[in-house]
């Protein structure tokens, strides 16, 4: 689905970085993609790349140097509500509650009455499975609680794309892999189109209808891999056995780690 | 054998980096109190220094019980404590909103920290004679030499706390359609509040040092100014009787507000 049909469109988007002495450092080569809505898109790459640059400029918080995203054909131009965000850490905070948290998530929206919010707020908490904790404070609980708090937060505010940056990063493989499996879920329930980023390759495989494996900096789209064309749309832990998972899961990381032995080799040459 | 497992857990706090035992450590902190008493009391009763240098401890507090019978002393400490509060509130009115502002957009940072950084570093007594010159020996000169003291180390501190707020803390009220204001107000101020207490405390114990300065040299009235007359007249234990009296101020309204800090920010722990 490409063209005028997109819900986010990437058109021709670049950025560069200035250092303090106008030191110009491309970071995002000329980019365009299209994702569809509902789509679950997974960025990868090799660290440092430039794919958490690429989205938070479809949430607002980067400007583009050149070229542009839209969002049901609206131009992004900063942060808002349409574009929710979850990061690695800090995501929650620490003076509020569970239930607090989550509520924040409403806190501007001025055409809602306050036992609305708290409606909604009381739903996604119990979504995400947090109710006999709603009124505990975020130091309280654990990591995986607080990411899940995070999501419920973010789903919450009813955005029209979920962005989420490596949230699952800090967690131990047991917890991340629970979160992963609510994640989809979650993601089912509520019909959202969700960009994510990850190193984590197995992650990548396992969430997604689509990965995007950037290249190193500057990021340009190495392969863009549609999973869903070879694994089934209801993913359980055991598909990580199939063939298709494994070839899939080998495929991504062969190019990620290609790119990598060749940035070092580059760096390697350029400091000797 | 509890004797012996003591007396390891008293050798195992002087070992580097131990676990905490609170117990014993209050012991400890009690022994170097009586430990100074000691040496004070041996040193005055066997007549090593002479009492118009250093009164005996009895002196000092019998010194120190009549003067806080005496209503005209209280009234000093009054005078004192309310020039610190005024001048510690308007310092701190003034440089919350504006740490705030400097640390939150780069052009009205640039324009004030330099400024600021500068006249942090002026020496506050040696500004004595142009706020006499400015504003008389009456009340607005003191408290203006404490404001001085006091309110440019504190938006620096304020700055510096609202700095502190993670990056991710203010992106997330962004994106979930907060403005500029609700930002400051619902998320960084909220985020910084308990580190922003702890400067105001600190910056609390530094009021009280600038008082003294202001008392001392034009005053007369306030603690200060009592200590400097009694060292006119050579009253050696109503000078430590001062001293005595602003320690255990200063010990109090810190401990006061350590205890509201705990109580307030309790999600912290």
């Amino acid at each position: 689905m490409a063209g005028n049909g997109a819900f986010i469109e990437f058109q021709e988007l670049t950025k560069v970085f200035h250092d303090h002495r106008n030191h110009a450092t491309p970071v995002v080569e000329p980019l365009s993609i299209s994702i569809a809505e509902g789509e679950f898109v997974v960025f990868v790459g090799p660290s440092g790349c430039g794919k958490t640059t690429v989205m938070r400029m479809v949430g607002g918080l980067e400007t583009p140097t050149t070229g542009r995203v839209l969002i049901k054909g609206q131009e992004v131009e900063g942060p808002s509500r349409e574009k929710g965000m979850v990061f690695q850490s800090y995501s929650s905070f620490p003076w509020l509650t569970v239930l607090g948290n989550v509520r924040f998530g409403l806190k501007y929206r001025r055409d809602l009455p306050d036992t609305e919010k708290d409606r909604i707020a009381r739903h996604y908490v119990d979504l995400v499975g947090l109710t006999p904790f709603s009124d505990y404070y975020i130091n309280r609980i654990s990591g995986g609680m607080r990411q899940r708090v995070a999501i419920a937060r973010t789903l919450a505010a009813d955005p029209l794309v979920l962005l989420m940056d490596e949230p699952f990063g800090a967690l131990d493989a047991l917890t991340r892999e629970r979160l992963q499996l609510q994640l989809l879920q979650l993601r089912n329930a509520e019909r959202k189109t969700v960009i994510f980023v990850t190193h984590d390759v197995d992650e990548a495989v396992f969430l997604s209808d689509r990965i995007i494996v950037f290249s190193a900096r500057p990021a340009r789209v190495l392969r863009d891999v549609q999973v869903s064309a070879e694994l089934p749309r209801e993913r359980t832990m055991e598909i990580v056995e199939t063939p298709a998972f494994r070839k899939l899961r080998r495929e991504v990381l062969a190019l990620i780690r290609d790119e990598e032995l060749r940035t070092e080799a580059a760096e390697v040459a350029a400091a000797s | 054998m509890p004797a012996s497992r003591d007396r390891a857990a008293w050798r195992d706090i002087f070992t580097f980096r131990a676990p905490p035992r609170a117990d014993l450590e209050v012991w400890l902190g009690i022994g170097a109190f009586v430990f100074v008493l000691v040496v004070w009391t041996l040193t005055t009763g066997l007549g090593i220094v002479q009492p118009q240098f250093l009164p005996s401890p009895l002196a000092v507090v019998s010194a120190w019980i009549r003067l806080i019978e005496d209503a005209d002393y209280l009234t000093h400490i009054w005078i004192s404590i309310a020039r610190v509060w005024a001048a510690f509130l308007i310092s701190a009115v003034m440089a919350i909103p504006l740490g705030v502002l400097m640390s939150s957009y780069r052009g009205i940072g640039a324009v004030s920290e330099p400024l600021i950084d500068f006249v942090r570093y002026l020496p506050v007594p040696a500004l004595v004679p142009l706020t006499l010159i400015w504003l008389g020996i009456g009340e607005s000169s003191k408290i203006a030499l404490l404001w001085i003291g006091t309110f440019f180390q504190l938006v620096l501190l304020i700055a510096d706390d609202a700095r502190r707020v993670p990056k991710e803390f203010i992106e997330t009220g962004r994106t979930l359609g907060a403005g500029d204001v609700a930002l400051m107000k619902d998320v960084l101020l909220r985020a910084m509040l308990p580190n922003m207490v702890d400067s105001l405390r600190i910056t609390l114990g530094w009021c009280w040092t600038y008082l003294l300065v202001a008392e001392i040299v034009a005053s007369n009235s306030g603690i200060g100014y009592e200590l400097w007359t009694a060292r006119r007249y050579g009253k050696t234990p109503e000078v430590f009787s001062g001293i005595l009296t602003i320690g255990l101020i200063g010990l109090i309204s810190d401990q006061v507000i350590r205890f509201l800090h705990r109580r307030a920010f309790r999600y912290l722990g």
